[in-house]
């Protein structure tokens, strides 16, 4: 008798693909018109079209080519451009500059982003405040909203926060593309620790100061959002960090070695939503009869989440972001998209399709405003 | 016990659609509720303190703050307090100031708008210097460091 | 204190590490319950506790016998900061701390009771460069309160990376633990690096 190993593909029809994009299709129209499509201003129904079609298609190109990696990267990368488009864009049209002088955090006007968030723990629960010079609950970017995005992002999507959600994820995913072959293979492995420690230092050196000391000294997106005026051999210091920071970890390694550097050996919010990829329903999981242990998971996976023993264990570790790299490399489909408490091998379809919905919609939609934003600043400028 | 906890992960992972669906247009009533947690206000570090006493004159408004020393677990022994200028704001200040309320001024300010100098002339001797002092949206702000 | 706290908290990972790992299977050996484990770890900490009370006192009446300048109280620090923190670093590569804790000559001692109490002598005397960090700040302290505070920070810092220990056999994990400390300690290096750069400048500034 033939024992012919049967490899389960994710690859559908057309017409299942469509079917499968419809209900993302409505509920991005819905989002990015608010459900009333204003088509007066040319240019940005334009944006507004370019964006939903890109977003739909590249949902689509998921499910019909079976592939996920390229496609999430595409807007990924996308929307960690347009944001830093967004940001500098707004600043130098109110401030003429990409720095922020103190009367604007004396203001409390600067924006809030998610990676504050393990700082202001510790001091929340002390001091009952937020050590953050920026606003509660109006404007861009205020501390509530930013805080119930990001809080539901990590319970649902664990550490996929870090390659569906984080708008800096995009700036190392895409410089860790441009080679096709790493220079550097190896890195000592202990590195993959050290957002953890990094992440115990901001918390204690934050609550202590009474200080956002991540933001104020290490930031490497300093470099493509904003950072304090340079006014004191303090302020420069600092801005020479975060370019160092910025060259050295989001370009120069990422590129030498096919990896997220910035997010696997920096990122302290990156720590914390790996603890809470004990906690999300979705999981990477390894089927280990169909695993022939050739290792191209380990090589591609861009976090070091994966190690010859974690193959051979059958696990993944809490490094994962569910990226869809592994997945794509494996030629037996024996790592795959799973669901908590569904056991390895089985359910692969109906796992992908539901986290795929999930963490893609979040992202599309998250990113939607800075993308259309940024599109509709580019033809201003062509037309 | 394995049906179980495939139901269990499966029911996890739609309640989980069912968040990132109604997330965002409910974002801002969640943020609403979020900001009104205990936690949810910025610290006086930030903020510059309460308004203790104002000055009014004739073409501006003078808040004078109270004394910030907010530390992790107690108060620290070096603060500020801070003070805004509100309205239009004449080319140079000068005022002297009782920040504490005992009757007695603690220091004395000038700001030169135009050439953006500020003199402090410390009476108290809890008052060490200028740490800030900046033109904003609203006018001018000055934050003069203390010690307790 | 802030900072006396971080670096003892960060170097004590270091610390454990290496000397820990003599006074574990000490502590663990026969039929040491929790109760019995916890006893010799207090005698060890109230041990490192009263030395580091005397290296508090010695180094603070140095350093008012030395850095009376005021300019040189700032540079000389700043450069033994700067110095210091540099070593720091270099010690949380594993590669270049020395396996060979000096507490394993404490194994050859037979009295059991005094075991705890030379560990904590051979452990709080053990030259490492976060104790050359805060021999300095202690020195530069304004009054012996000050430079008591600051040590009273490090032992603290240092010692809650002891205090697990009479539950260390159900801890599983230990290595991740000890190599996020050991990132830490490199850290903190860092953090005083800047610290003696700033001391410097000031100092160079003033003077």
């Amino acid at each position: 008798m033939d024992n012919v190993l049967k490899i389960e593909g994710m690859r559908k029809s057309f017409g299942k693909s469509l079917l499968y994009t419809l209900p993302m299709f409505l509920i991005t129209f819905m989002f990015m018109t608010g459900g009333k499509p204003n088509f007066a201003d040319t240019a940005s129904a334009l944006a507004m079209l370019i964006a939903f079609l890109l977003v739909n298609i590249l949902y689509f190109l998921m499910h019909y080519t079976g592939k996920t990696d390229r496609y999430r990267a595409v807007l990924f990368i996308i929307f960690a451009l347009s944001l830093s488009y967004t940001l500098i864009h707004n600043m130098v049209e109110v401030r003429k500059s990409m720095t922020f002088s103190q009367a604007d955090i004396l203001e409390c006007k600067i924006p809030f982003c998610h990676l504050v968030i393990p700082m202001m723990i510790l001091p929340a629960a002390f001091t009952k405040s937020i050590i953050f010079p920026g606003s509660i609950i109006s404007g861009f970017a205020n501390i509530s909203s930013m805080v119930v995005l990001w809080l539901v992002a990590t319970i649902v999507l664990g550490r996929g926060f870090c390659s569906w959600g984080c708008f800096y994820g995009g700036w190392d995913d895409g410089f860790s593309r441009i080679k096709k072959r790493p220079v550097i293979k190896k890195i000592n492995e202990l590195w993959k620790w050290m957002p953890f420690a990094v992440l115990i230092m901001v918390m204690l050196t934050a609550a202590l100061s009474m200080m956002p000391t991540y933001c104020s000294w290490i930031c490497p997106f300093k470099a493509v959002t904003e950072f304090e005026q340079v006014t004191s051999v303090e302020s420069a210091t600092k801005a020479g960090i975060f370019l160092s920071l910025f060259g050295g970890l989001v370009v120069v390694l990422p590129v030498m070695t096919r990896k997220r550097t910035q997010c696997s050996f920096l990122c302290p919010l990156g720590a914390i939503n790996s603890l809470s990829n004990k906690i999300t329903p979705f999981t990477i999981k390894i089927d280990k009869g169909s695993c022939n242990e050739c290792f191209k998971c380990v090589e591609v996976c861009p976090l070091y989440a994966l190690t010859h023993e974690d193959i051979k264990a059958g696990k993944v570790s809490l490094f994962c972001s569910k990226c869809g790299k592994c997945v794509d490399a494996c030629s037996q489909k024996a790592i795959h998209y799973g669901i908590r408490g569904i056991p390895a091998g089985t359910m692969k379809n109906f796992s992908r399709n539901l986290f795929l919905f999930v963490s893609f919609l979040f992202m599309a939609i998250f990113s939607a405003g800075s993308i259309i934003n940024t599109l509709h600043g580019l033809l201003k400028l062509i037309f | 016990m394995k049906k179980v906890k495939i139901i269990a992960g499966i029911s996890w992972a739609f309640f989980c659609l069912i968040m990132i669906i109604i997330l965002f247009p409910g974002l801002n009533s969640f943020s609403l509720s979020v900001s009104k947690l205990p936690f949810m206000k910025l610290n006086p570090r930030y903020t510059g303190g309460e308004i203790a006493d104002q000055v009014i004159s004739k073409s501006c408004t003078l808040d004078i703050r109270k004394p910030v020393f907010n530390g992790f677990l107690k108060e620290r022994n070096s603060g500020f307090v801070q003070l805004d200028w509100h309205g239009t704001i004449p080319e140079i200040i000068k005022d002297s100031i009782d920040y504490d309320h005992d009757g007695i001024k603690d220091f004395c300010i000038l700001i030169d708008k135009k050439n953006s100098k500020t003199v402090l002339e410390p009476i108290d001797r809890k008052v060490k210097g200028v740490l800030i002092s900046t033109p904003t949206s609203y006018g001018w702000a000055v934050r003069i460091g203390l010690i307790k | 204190m802030t900072d006396s706290f971080i670096l003892g908290l960060s170097s004590g990972s270091a610390c454990l590490a290496t000397c820990g790992m003599v006074m574990f299977p000490y502590l663990m050996a026969g039929s040491a319950g929790v109760k019995r484990i916890a006893i010799d770890l207090s005698l060890f900490l109230l041990t490192r506790f009263v030395i580091y009370f005397i290296l508090a006192t010695v180094a603070w009446y140095f350093g008012q016998a030395l850095f009376s300048n005021p300019v040189v109280r700032n540079i000389v620090p700043g450069i033994l900061y700067i110095v210091f923190a540099i070593m720091l670093v270099w010690y949380s590569i594993s590669k270049n701390r020395n396996p060979n804790c000096p507490a394993k000559i404490v194994k050859t001692v037979n009295n059991h009771r005094l075991v705890p109490i030379l560990l904590g002598v051979v452990n709080s005397l053990g030259f490492c460069p976060a104790l050359f960090i805060i021999l300095t700040k202690g020195a530069t302290q304004g009054t012996l309160i000050q430079s008591y505070i600051a040590f009273l920070a490090f032992f603290i810092g240092s010692s809650l990376w002891f205090l697990p220990l009479p539950l260390a056999g159900k801890i599983r994990k230990k290595e991740v633990l000890t190599n996020i400390g050991i990132l830490a300690t490199g850290l903190a290096g860092i953090i005083f690096m800047i610290k003696g750069l700033t001391n410097l400048i000031g100092g160079i500034i003033n003077g």
